[in-house]
């Protein structure tokens, strides 16, 4: 009896703490989205209360004045074309490291570990100053190189390791019937790698979206940024008004959090897998 | 497996590799050796460009500021190990306790941030932060702890808490999942045979679960030092490194020497210091776990 009491004390406890942590994460978040809709009056009077009638002209002037539209189509852009990138070219540099003893396979190997331990901030100034020099710094593309990149050594690992664990006879049967090189790859192993696929979509996507430094430094033109400095200069010219800020950060959350809530378990995986790995 | 059926010739394979190794070594080996060149020269930017040798470098070890920001970076690290990876800790041993309900919906929920950009978090917390209308002093208002209030991101006192709260928040959730996985890998046997031995809640945490997670946690304080080496985005919007320097960060410091007083070879000496900093402190941290037992 005793002991049963005590179970269901510790009970309440346990589950009232963590009801309690998990609020601490989420309000906030929660709080900004519906801030965002709320007048700048309104939020000023009580910062905490529910808006009274939902009000999107927070979201219009993010749009118009700050045209976060502009800065969401070029995150999207990047982050696209990147991804879809990263996928391929991991791909195929897996593919090799993984099936052959190629010559230089140990050193390519090791080129591509040694990018995981790198800290991207050391870069930052040679790669301005190599863009400058190159007259790469303000393209439409500019940011397409460092992402992939980036994004690249644990694109290779997660693939490297998940074509080990595939069986290598479809191919070799593949091969006696004549099948070239590239439809190997591209027609018997690509589409066995799909898990893997989609793990490394989601990560180098929200990696993407949600990269700052580089576009920070390689991108002066305000019609070629991303949300993220969008973001930053937008504050910049309002400071005081916060809801209108908070519809901008609604909108730059809003892509990663959809994706979150439709494939949250592909993403915990991805980004435990990927860390650990590397 | 390497085959030995499929045997493209050398050429094929190195035209297949040829892209990936290229935009690779374009964006970050060829730049780690510019920037190694560009330390030895005092260059800002213009067509000037004068070879000073060492000078760079003697200047970074007396520079108090490169060191202050170091400190900082320590400073991140040491309250994100408490704050992270022992926090996660608290939350898996309850996870794996019996006693909670709705386990997985805590656990998306606690990992949400982490997904959400650091540039947000940084806006967030900096509003939450604010004095007037700000989520924290709201909070301790209202609990009677209107005392406690302060201007968060103004004291140099302690603006280094300030700024590592929201770092803090945001990947608990990462640390948490890395964890469970490892949980998930114990072997249900091990928990059998406790339950026998009368090993049961908390006791089982401590007792069992902790210890096998010996190698996740090594990984996890790994990442958790490599993360915030590089922390740059959460104080760039926060603070800047302000108030003064009081919470500069390498990365900032080595933004602000480049990119707003354009010592463009002085920054790439910063660089070259933050890249010898940070794969030490990494090497350091395998040394000391792993001398224990000869893996990792």
């Amino acid at each position: 009896m005793k002991h049963k009491i005590i179970t269901l004390i510790s009970q309440i406890i346990a589950n009232l703490f963590m009801i309690m942590f998990s609020i601490t994460c989420i309000f906030p978040l929660v709080w900004m989205l519906y801030s965002s809709m709320k007048t700048q009056q309104e939020f000023s009077l009580d910062i905490i209360s529910l808006p009274k009638v939902l009000h999107f002209d927070n979201f219009i002037a993010a749009i118009k004045v700050g045209k976060m539209h502009m800065f969401f189509g070029n995150s999207l852009f990047n982050s696209v074309i990147s991804v879809i990138l990263i996928i391929l070219i991991g791909f195929i540099v897996a593919y090799f490291l993984s099936r052959y003893n190629f010559k230089l396979r140990n050193a390519v190997y090791v080129l591509f570990l040694f990018g995981m331990l790198v800290p991207v901030h050391s870069l930052l100034i040679p790669l301005f100053i190599q863009f400058k020099v190159l007259h790469l710094l303000d393209q439409r593309f500019t940011l397409i190189f460092p992402y992939v990149a980036f994004g690249l050594p644990m694109a290779v690992f997660l693939f490297e390791s998940f074509i080990k664990s595939t069986p290598v006879e479809i191919e070799e049967a593949a091969y006696l019937d004549g099948g070239s090189t590239s439809t190997i790859i591209f027609k018997i192993v690509m589409p066995v790698c799909r898990p893997v696929i989609s793990t490394i979509l989601i990560l180098s996507f929200l990696n993407s979206w949600n990269e700052f430094p580089f576009s920070l430094i390689l991108l002066r033109k305000q019609s070629l940024k991303t949300i993220p400095i969008g973001l930053s200069n937008f504050n910049g010219q309002y400071t005081v008004n916060y809801p209108q800020l908070m519809a901008a950060m609604v909108i730059a959350v809003l892509p990663v959090i959809i994706i979150y809530l439709l494939f949250s378990k592909r993403v915990i995986e991805g980004m435990t897998a990927g860390s650990v790995k590397g | 497996m390497a085959s030995k059926t499929l045997r493209p010739k050398g050429r094929v394979i190195a035209a297949y590799l040829a892209p990936g190794l290229l935009i690779y070594c374009f964006i970050v080996i060829i730049p780690l050796i510019i920037s190694l060149i560009y330390s030895f020269y005092n260059y800002s930017g213009g067509a000037s460009m004068k070879f000073i040798g060492l000078k760079n470098y003697q200047y970074l070890i007396k520079d108090m500021d490169f060191w202050n920001s170091f400190k900082n970076n320590l400073v991140i690290i040491l309250l994100s190990m408490v704050g992270q990876v022992g926090i996660a800790l608290v939350i898996t041993a309850l996870m794996i306790s019996k006693l909670l309900k709705f386990k997985a919906i805590h656990r998306n929920i606690i990992f949400l941030p982490v997904v959400v950009s650091a540039i947000v978090v940084g806006f967030l917390w900096t509003i939450m932060y604010n004095k007037d209308y700000g989520l924290l002093n709201f909070v301790l208002k209202s609990v009677g702890l209107g005392s406690l209030i302060r201007p968060w991101l103004d004291n140099p006192k302690y603006v280094m808490f300030s700024v590592s709260m929201p770092i803090i928040w945001q990947y608990i959730g990462f640390y948490l999942v890395i964890f469970l996985s490892a949980v998930q890998g114990i072997s249900p046997d091990i928990y059998e045979s406790a339950d026998l031995d009368g090993a049961v809640g908390i006791k089982r945490s401590v007792y069992i679960t902790i210890p096998l997670l010996k190698d996740t946690l090594k990984v996890a304080v790994m990442l958790c030092i490599a993360g915030n080496m590089k922390i740059f985005d959460h104080i760039y919007v926060m603070t800047g490194g302000g108030p003064g320097t009081s919470s500069m960060v390498m990365a900032q410091y080595a933004y602000i020497n480049s990119f707003i007083m354009f010592k463009l070879g002085y920054g790439s000496a910063i660089s070259i210091g933050i890249l010898v900093l940070s794969l030490t402190l990494i090497l350091l941290s395998r040394k000391l776990w792993g001398g224990k037992d000869n893996e990792a």
